[in-house]
């Protein structure tokens, strides 16, 4: 209010005389009732001020919602109107509730105006429409996500189809059957045993459980060393490669972790390279089962000298120790096969007899280390076939190529595998120290040759030493001049062999050169030398060679001078002249395996028989005596020419 | 309902699968149970999905008691739902029937098992005939590696001559 304040005073309440009449009568003004006087008082008062007041604001927000006008404020406006409204209907209701005088008569709801009608049929009409929207996204969810489970369960079950095509897959009920997990699992059992009687167990591996991943796919979780693979190898101070992990695929520790990336073919060849080791697995435990029950039955050849969880090691002969035993096969490991490939690259050709696949260690500068302990891979691969094919093959089903390397042996049964292979394994220990002394010899004496002869038997080994002479001249000539058998002997002896057979540990040695006593002693050239067939140590071998060789030589050179026509005595390792004064010129060969110049060496010793002192000595004392005179180590050629020199002396008299 | 686990093994219930070879008669007839089975659950699921839908596209109309829209809300709340279950349970269907198809395929099976032996069987007899001949190859080339190192004409000159 502004401080203008405007006052009005009333008249006294002082009754006035209206009128008066001539008689005398007053007229007073009639009196104004309570409520009217009250009235008149409230229609005095002046809302003037309010009224402008109310105006002004009106104004004022009118001229500002000019500027900006709302599309919501008619709605808004409606709303205050309808609630004022409400509110005073409310008012009236709780007023009549409260007053026990009056009650409410009746009520009748109004008409609804059209727009009404129409306006409750649109909010109606979009509920609906929104209820149905509602439902197709519902419908849309659920369809992506059946979509989704569909391509899951087609990818699970295409990758099982194609798992059982080489795995037997069980189905098991009545376990946790939750959705994601349908219980599947797949028996790596093989039941298919040759010998139903070997009584294998079904190893804890033998059953995988098939899980999913978290795509959706077929996965298969095993833990870490789970499952173990066989080691073969040789223990002792003189084995010098450390133990390589078996000849097998290993999968990469990385695998776990690019999963996802890989493409279903992909995850399914890996499942099968899993299924694959956990097999070999199976196998490895039982091959190791085997060895070790027959390791322990009495046999010769097998002695176990040590036995631990899962470890056997066993001495074989040519004083090696052997071990078997089954280890965890960790994952994670560097992929073998790259260095097993490595090996094979970097292998040198054996120069053995080829009874299985046979890879020298690294290279070695000497050739006694050459011929050292097999390779270990390769036994170790052996001693699984072996068992592989005896064992764990039905008879009915054994297949027809095999026996290039068993088929030899003759039927084996389950308990002498193990002999087998450990008298395999000495032979091979054996034959490499055998072809030792024989390198040794032929390297020393240069016309004689080795030729190898492959036996495809794991437990025999030959070779050849072969040493062919020069030709005659004179022999074309005189084949007309000499007996039949004589001639014979002459065309085939342009060469000799000497045979090498090793047999187990077993050296047999057959040649021709060694004389025969009767022969000697009837002086007849054709029964002296025969064909000798005879077993001898590996410490004598290399001397019984030479000697063998050296009679060969002494035998040629008999037959060459019996064909010019000359008289000659020959003794074991020793060709006698006789020279015309009764004196004996002797060609003889001393053998000496650890001479490093060469083996066989020659003397010429002459024997004057008027002097009984002169001995004949053989030792490698330089040829001082006028009576033993060192010729050396010859070749054949010059040998060759000694004797035709030794001849013309015999033929031409004269003295040394 | 479902059959018990059993891969590998020959066993009844492959009527459904294309006729096993001398199954008894109480398999086919087990098999044709569970077919008979099978098909009812086809058909009812299918039924129950159509008449639900039915059921829905039928409240569309829009009524004009507010109540009897929000009654018919609740319905189609209720129609969709089964509607998606059944579909679920369809589908769960089609899982057992892959599974069947999976343990109960025995012809196929035998027939793809039998190949691959043979297969297999082959490249085993490949892979000896070529270590037989890997290993008569390594010997020809020893043999011939042995005739020439000894024929060198320098290994018969180390020798001291007279």
């Amino acid at each position: 209010m502004d401080g203008k304040l405007e006052v009005s005073l009333d008249r006294l309440p002082v009754k006035r005389l209206d009128a008066i009449e001539e008689n005398g009568l007053e007229h007073f003004p009639p009196d104004v009732g309570y409520d009217e006087r009250r009235l008149s008082l409230i229609r005095r008062v002046d809302f003037a001020w309010a009224i402008e007041k109310d105006d002004n604001k009106k104004q004022k927000k009118s001229s500002k919602e000019s500027s900006k006008p709302w599309q919501w404020q008619g709605m808004v406006e409606n709303l205050q109107l309808a609630h004022q409204e409400l509110s005073i209907i409310i008012d009236l209701i709780n007023t009549v509730e409260a007053n026990d005088a009056v009650t409410v008569a009746g009520m009748t709801r109004p008409k609804p105006l059209p727009n009404e009608v129409l306006s409750d049929l649109s909010v109606s009409a979009a509920t609906k429409l929104q209820c149905f929207r509602h439902l197709g996204k519902y419908f849309k969810q659920s369809a992506k996500a059946l979509e989704q489970q569909v391509a899951r369960e087609a990818r699970f079950y295409g990758a099982l189809i194609r798992l059982q095509q080489n795995w037997k897959v069980k189905r098991q009920r009545g376990a946790a059957s939750a959705p994601g997990s349908e219980g599947f699992t797949i028996d790596l059992f093989d039941n298919s045993l040759y010998d139903p009687a070997a009584v294998f167990r079904p190893s804890s591996l033998s059953t995988v459980h098939v899980d999913h991943d978290s795509a959706g796919m077929l996965s298969i979780n095993l833990p870490p060393n789970s499952y173990r693979s066989l080691q073969f190898g040789f223990s002792g101070p003189h084995t010098d490669d450390s133990l390589r992990e078996p000849f097998k695929m290993k999968t990469s520790s990385t695998r776990e972790s690019e999963k996802e990336s890989v493409s279903d073919d992909e995850c399914v060849k890996e499942t099968h390279s899993l299924l694959r080791e956990v097999h070999q697995a199976i196998f490895d435990e039982q091959v190791f089962d085997l060895v070790s029950r027959e390791a322990f039955n009495p046999s010769l050849g097998v002695n176990v000298t040590g036995i631990q969880e899962n470890y056997l090691q066993m001495s074989i002969g040519q004083g090696t120790s052997v071990f078997i035993s089954i280890t965890p096969s960790s994952q994670g490991d560097q992929t073998v096969e790259s260095s097993g490939t490595q090996n094979l690259d970097n292998a040198i050709l054996p120069l053995d007899t080829l009874d299985g696949v046979m890879l020298p260690e690294e290279e070695q500068d000497t050739p006694k280390q050459k011929w050292g302990l097999p390779n270990r891979v390769s036994y170790e691969i052996y001693l699984q076939q072996i068992f592989h094919e005896h064992v764990f093959l039905r008879a009915k089903d054994r297949p027809i190529y095999a026996g290039n390397r068993i088929s030899g042996q003759g039927a084996k049964d389950g308990c002498g595998l193990l002999v087998h292979f450990c008298m395999s394994l000495s032979h091979r220990i054996f034959s490499n120290k055998v072809l030792m002394e024989l390198d040794n010899v032929v390297c020393r004496v240069p016309y004689l040759q080795l030729i190898s002869h492959p036996t495809w038997h794991s437990r025999t080994s030959s070779w050849t030493l072969f040493m062919k002479v020069p030709q005659s001249i004179l022999r074309a000539g005189c084949l007309a001049h000499t007996s039949n058998n004589h001639r014979v002997k002459n065309v085939i002896k342009c060469q000799f062999q000497t045979k090498v057979v090793v047999n187990d540990d077993c050296i047999n040695v057959e040649g021709e050169g060694a004389p025969n006593v009767v022969g000697l002693f009837k002086g007849n050239s054709e029964e002296i030398s025969s064909m000798n067939r005879y077993n001898c140590d590996l410490a004598d071998l290399s001397v019984i060679i030479l000697q063998q060789v050296a009679s060969q030589i002494i035998g040629w050179l008999h037959e060459e001078a019996l064909l010019v026509g000359i008289k000659v005595n020959r003794d074991f390792l020793c060709l006698s002249f006789e020279l015309e004064q009764g004196e004996t010129l002797s060609l003889v060969a001393h053998v000496d395996p650890e001479d490093t110049r060469g083996c066989i060496s020659w003397w010429l010793v002459m024997d004057d028989s008027f002097n009984e002192e002169r001995e004949l000595h053989i030792d490698i004392s330089d040829g001082a005596s006028e009576y033993k005179k060192f010729l050396g180590h010859l070749s054949l050629d010059v040998l060759y020419s000694t004797l035709m020199d030794l001849v013309s002396l015999c033929c031409g008299g004269g003295s040394l | 309902m479902n059959k018990g686990g059993a891969g590998g093994v020959g066993g009844g219930g492959s009527g459904s699968s294309g006729g096993g070879s001398g199954p008894t008669a109480a398999a086919v007839a087990a098999a044709a149970q569970k077919q008979k089975t099978l098909l009812q659950r086809v058909e009812a699921d299918i039924s129950n999905i159509v008449d639900n839908f039915t059921h829905l596209v039928n409240v569309s109309r829009v009524n004009d008691l507010p109540v009897r829209n929000s009654q018919e809300a609740f319905m189609m709340e209720m129609r969709a739902a089964r509607m998606v279950q059944t579909a679920d349970s369809l589908l769960k269907l089609v899982s057992e029937l892959k599974q069947t198809a999976i343990f109960s395929g025995f012809a196929s099976l035998n027939d793809h098992v039998e190949q691959r032996t043979v297969e297999f069987n082959q490249q085993a007899e490949k892979a000896d005939h070529m270590l037989a001949r890997i290993g008569e190859e390594a010997a020809a080339s020893l043999k011939e590696l042995e005739l020439h190192y000894f024929s060198l004409a320098e290994r018969a000159s180390d020798i001291p001559q007279l």
